[in-house]
């Protein structure tokens, strides 16, 4: 709760600083904002059950430790994209103010998703997130793509939403509940018919799996990756995803686990068919932003193998808080060296990175890091994410690990795509790319946290909710 | 003290890689030096006869049960033998190139010597699994940066080729580790001690066999070999082929059998048929090569298809010779891959029929490769007969004709090698080796060196066999089919 206060306090006072024209505070203050909202929310994982964590707000939030990991993760991630944004946002002129007050805006929403009871809270919490995101995504409003994106987006969010809300209506009609421990209690109880249960049920996963772009929900995220902005991209890949995963898993770890042997088998087939499609059309892809979203989408298949981990073992929310956090910080770093990259020669494919290595061996060295990362070999923590996932379902479903082996191999091929044109590749373009003050510290913010995460994983993946 | 075999070479390379400094090879060659010093000194303290030593077991996952555990017995301490005495030379070797980026491409060897290190020495299956993947980062970036015109293909193939067969092997190891006992644990002993059930026990050999059998290699999956070793820089092609490899076979030993002996009864007889197999048919197309990288690349498949079928039959004649020859191929094949190098950088060919007489005027020269050939080939007092005696000694034990086949082995060594070596050496001198120098101190010291381990490995085989007598006994008492 004081994460969501702090956030929301910042983006207003960013809204009017922004009016007075000192554009120069204006990152200065979010980034205070939201390393303050991050460090409270540490304070309290700290603190632990003292403050009463499991307090609920009249049934619609409950800070427990579970909904502070998970906002420490969105809050860890949003640092490094408002230390990017230095250089993301620098052509917005009088508009800068704005964008600062919908992206900690949009960050409301995400702590919401992750932190509800209840499901209209849920409802309002992707609303919160997605809105100004729609605004965020045209922000380049000279930008025919961006135009594109934006429209998009809000047409298949808007959409998405809706399902979600029939969903919702669906299940209140037949628990006649909106709170989630409620719910549960009447789905335990109830021994008749379900067919309207399960109809929301399977409403909710298709409105979910719109949101996290999972296959086939997932036409929507390539156009609209690349057509925004890269840092609301950046934004989108991470910070939505993670909260996205966060309600997901909370939702149906509370409210529908007993019903894990109707919607398991849902949930698996689209995790096999979003981690097979997803990497091999990746495969085809020229321009980087076009093949991140199909990396992302890729990922959310991987992540869905923590959402069937409920009721099999107790640590799939680990494993997912896990992953979220070094995919977050990977992609981050990613999306940060080809903001720099791209828009210092005006060249948005692959071939932009060609000869990096030895134009810029910290830039490119981090790339490596990152793309090692997300393509998950060991020792990056990104192997050690998908680990946890694999062991949390091997029992219950071994083919899908298997699945998700194969489509893991498959993904290196397009991940060293980047590497060997950064460095293997002896025909040279006539690119250059410096590294802008203030972005220095971000890059080594993500190495630091990623190197950290694949020495003492244990620290995370031990963590109690 | 095990440790620091890891850590040395480790932190060695990334002061390399970041700090770049100037006279990178003296330092890589010194760290590497430092590490050889360090093996050397554990093992004038290895007790023989003694069980597990030098252990180093810390928690890091530890609520999972994945823990940094180390320890040495014998057969990890011939290992480490052969990786910290090679790779100073390999070091060393790259004295006389100029190679570009040197405190990036060393950076990068030490690296891979730490990984191969940490494969070699790990208790912990996971453990054994991150530091197997790590040494493939290194070797991947040596390849495609440094090596030839074919390089970003070929070492792209070779890259997903090995982490493909790795991954079954974790899925292999995942589903061992599922079935301990308690919270689970990937200790040695634990996985070990895990009844399987011989359907189980068949998926996890198999899972084990892809990333050995690509890693090897082993027919058929040495497909991206041949073309790997060609287009790799000389350092690359020697860190794979006498160090690498070994990983795979090691594997066998230390992994695959013990933790699926309920399926060998099954697998045995597909599995050394496969490398018997693969031993003939490599040498057969090594005697068709007339490229001497491609010539003693498909050597190569041969020699290690002998080693694999020895430890698959699982007797301890076999498996004594298959650590042995290990050694042995190590040091030989880097000999071999060395002096290629020397000719390709004297006469800018590496085509049989186009060098020739080259004995004549570098007579030093044609000596020590006489020498490390004969390794190779297996003649009596060389290292490699005794290796290749008890390893064919194995596989007779197990299957006379299986034995019977692998023994042409050394009858096409002897066409394919020495035909190689006639025409380069002796005959009328051709154009490209016209007036051919003869080697200097720098490649006269790696080569001295090799030739005198093929040398002194011949007449006391002893010195390596008496290492691992105790631990081959112990790990067939333990693992009994």
């Amino acid at each position: 709760m004081k994460s969501i206060l702090i956030l929301f306090l910042t983006a207003l006072a960013v809204l009017f600083t922004g009016l007075t024209g000192r554009r120069a505070w204006l990152r200065t203050i979010t980034l205070v904002g939201v390393a303050l909202a991050l460090g409270i929310a540490m304070l309290d994982i700290w603190q632990g059950d003292a403050l009463g964590l499991n307090t609920r707000y009249a049934s619609m939030f409950v800070f427990d430790r579970f909904a502070l990991a998970f906002s420490a993760t969105i809050l860890t991630t949003l640092v490094l994209l408002v230390g990017l944004s230095g250089w993301g946002f620098r052509q917005l002129q009088e508009t800068l103010g704005d964008n600062y007050g919908l992206l900690l805006f949009s960050a409301c929403g995400a702590l919401v998703m992750v932190s509800f009871t209840n499901m209209t809270m849920l409802f309002l919490g992707i609303e919160i997130l997605s809105i100004p995101l729609y605004v965020l995504a045209g922000s380049r409003r000279n930008d025919p793509a961006s135009n594109e994106a934006a429209l998009k987006y809000f047409i298949m969010g808007a959409f998405a939403t809706g399902i979600i809300l029939y969903g919702i209506a669906l299940v209140y009609g037949a628990t006649g509940q909106f709170d989630v421990y409620r719910i549960a209690e009447k789905v335990a109880a109830s021994d008749g018919s379900r067919s309207m249960l399960h109809l929301g049920l399977l409403v909710i996963i298709i409105g979910l799996g719109f949101k996290i772009s999972a296959v086939p929900f997932h036409f929507w995220a390539p156009d609209v990756y690349q057509g925004s902005p890269t840092l609301i991209t950046a934004f989108m890949a991470t910070v939505v995803k993670t909260a996205g995963f966060a309600a997901f898993f909370r939702l149906f770890s509370t409210a529908f686990s007993d019903l894990s042997a109707f919607w398991g088998p849902a949930v698996a087939a689209m995790s096999a068919i979003t981690m097979i499609l997803a990497n091999t059309t990746a495969l085809f892809q020229q321009d980087f932003k076009r093949m991140m979203a199909y990396s992302s989408i890729a990922h959310a298949g991987y992540m869905l193998m923590g959402i069937l981990s409920i009721n099999q073992t107790d640590t799939g929310g680990q494993a997912i808080l896990y992953y979220t956090l070094v995919y977050s910080v990977s992609t981050a770093v990613a999306f940060g060296v080809y903001m720099l990259v791209s828009e210092q020669n005006a060249d948005r494919s692959l071939e932009a990175f060609r000869g990096l290595g030895q134009k810029h061996p910290l830039l490119a060295a981090l790339m490596t890091l990152a793309l090692l990362t997300l393509a998950g070999i060991p020792p990056t923590a990104g192997f050690f994410g998908k680990y946890m996932l694999f062991v949390a379902i091997f029992d219950q479903y071994p083919y899908l690990v298997v699945i998700a082996v194969v489509s893991a191999a498959i993904s290196i091929y397009y991940y060293f795509k980047v590497i060997i044109e950064m460095y293997f590749t002896r025909e040279d373009n006539a690119y250059s790319v410096q590294m802008p003050r203030g972005f220095q510290w971000v890059m080594w913010l993500g190495v630091v946290l990623l190197a950290v995460w694949s020495i003492w994983p244990g620290q995370i993946l031990g963590f109690r909710f | 003290m095990s440790l620091y075999l890891i850590l040395l070479p480790i932190l060695g390379a990334l002061a390399l890689l970041i700090f770049r400094p100037n006279g990178a090879h003296t330092w890589a060659m010194g760290v590497s030096m430092a590490v050889q010093a360090l093996t050397l000194y554990l093992l004038s303290g290895f007790d023989a006869s003694g069980g597990l030593q030098f252990g180093v077991d810390l928690p890091w996952m530890a609520e999972v049960g994945f823990r940094f555990h180390l320890e040495i017995d014998g057969i990890t301490l011939v290992m480490l033998l052969l990786t910290n005495l090679l790779a100073p030379l390999i070091i060393f070797s790259g004295f006389s190139v100029q190679t570009p980026y040197p405190a990036r491409y060393y950076g990068l060897v030490l690296l891979m010597q730490g990984a191969l290190n940490g494969a070699f020495l790990a208790w912990d299956g996971l453990l054994f699994y991150v530091f197997y993947e790590l040494a493939l980062i290194p070797i991947y970036f040596i390849c495609a940066i440094w090596g030839g015109v074919e390089r970003i293909r070929v070492t792209l193939k070779f890259f997903i080729y090995t982490f493909i067969g790795s991954l079954f092997m974790l899925l292999a190891l995942l589903y061992v580790y599922l079935q301990t006992p308690g919270s689970h644990s990937f200790q040695w002993d634990d996985l070990v001690a895990v009844q399987l059930s011989p359907g189980a026990a068949w998926w996890v050999a198999l899972g084990f066999f892809a990333a050995f059998a690509v890693k090897m290699p082993i027919f058929p999956f040495h497909t991206w070999q041949p073309d790997t070793y060609v287009s790799a820089p000389t350092g690359g092609t020697m860190l794979l082929s006498a160090i690498m490899l070994k990983m795979g076979a090691y594997g066998v030993i230390r992994w695959m059998i013990p933790l699926a002996p309920e399926s060998m009864h099954d697998l045995m007889p597909v599995f050394t048929g496969l490398s018997v197999f693969g031993v003939v048919y490599a040498s057969l197309i090594a005697i068709k090569q007339t490229d001497l990288k491609r010539l003693i690349a498909y050597s190569s498949i041969a020699h290690v298809g002998l080693i694999a079928a020895g430890l698959f039959v699982w007797n301890k004649v076999g498996v004594q010779g298959g650590i042995l020859q290990m050694l042995n191929h190590g040091i030989t094949v880097l000999g071999l891959f060395f002096a290629v190098d020397i000719l390709e950088r004297r006469s800018g060919t590496r085509g049989v029929y186009e060098l020739g007489g080259i004995a004549r005027t570098a007579p030093v020269f044609a000596t020590l490769f006489m020498i490390i050939l004969l390794g190779s080939l297996a003649v009596p007092l060389t290292n490699g007969f005794v290796g290749e005696f008890l390893l064919l000694l194995g596989i007779w034990q197990y299957h006379p004709v299986m034995g019977a086949v692998a023994g042409l082995t050394i009858i096409f060594a002897a066409v394919y090698l020495l035909r190689a070596f006639g025409l380069t050496m002796f005959g009328t001198q051709q154009v490209p080796s016209n007036n051919f120098a003869d080697i200097h101190i720098g490649e006269y010291t790696v080569l001295g060196i090799l030739a005198l381990l093929v040398l002194v490995l011949g007449f006391f085989p002893q010195l390596i066999l008496g290492l691992t007598d105790y631990s081959v006994d112990r790990i067939l008492g333990v693992v009994q089919l």
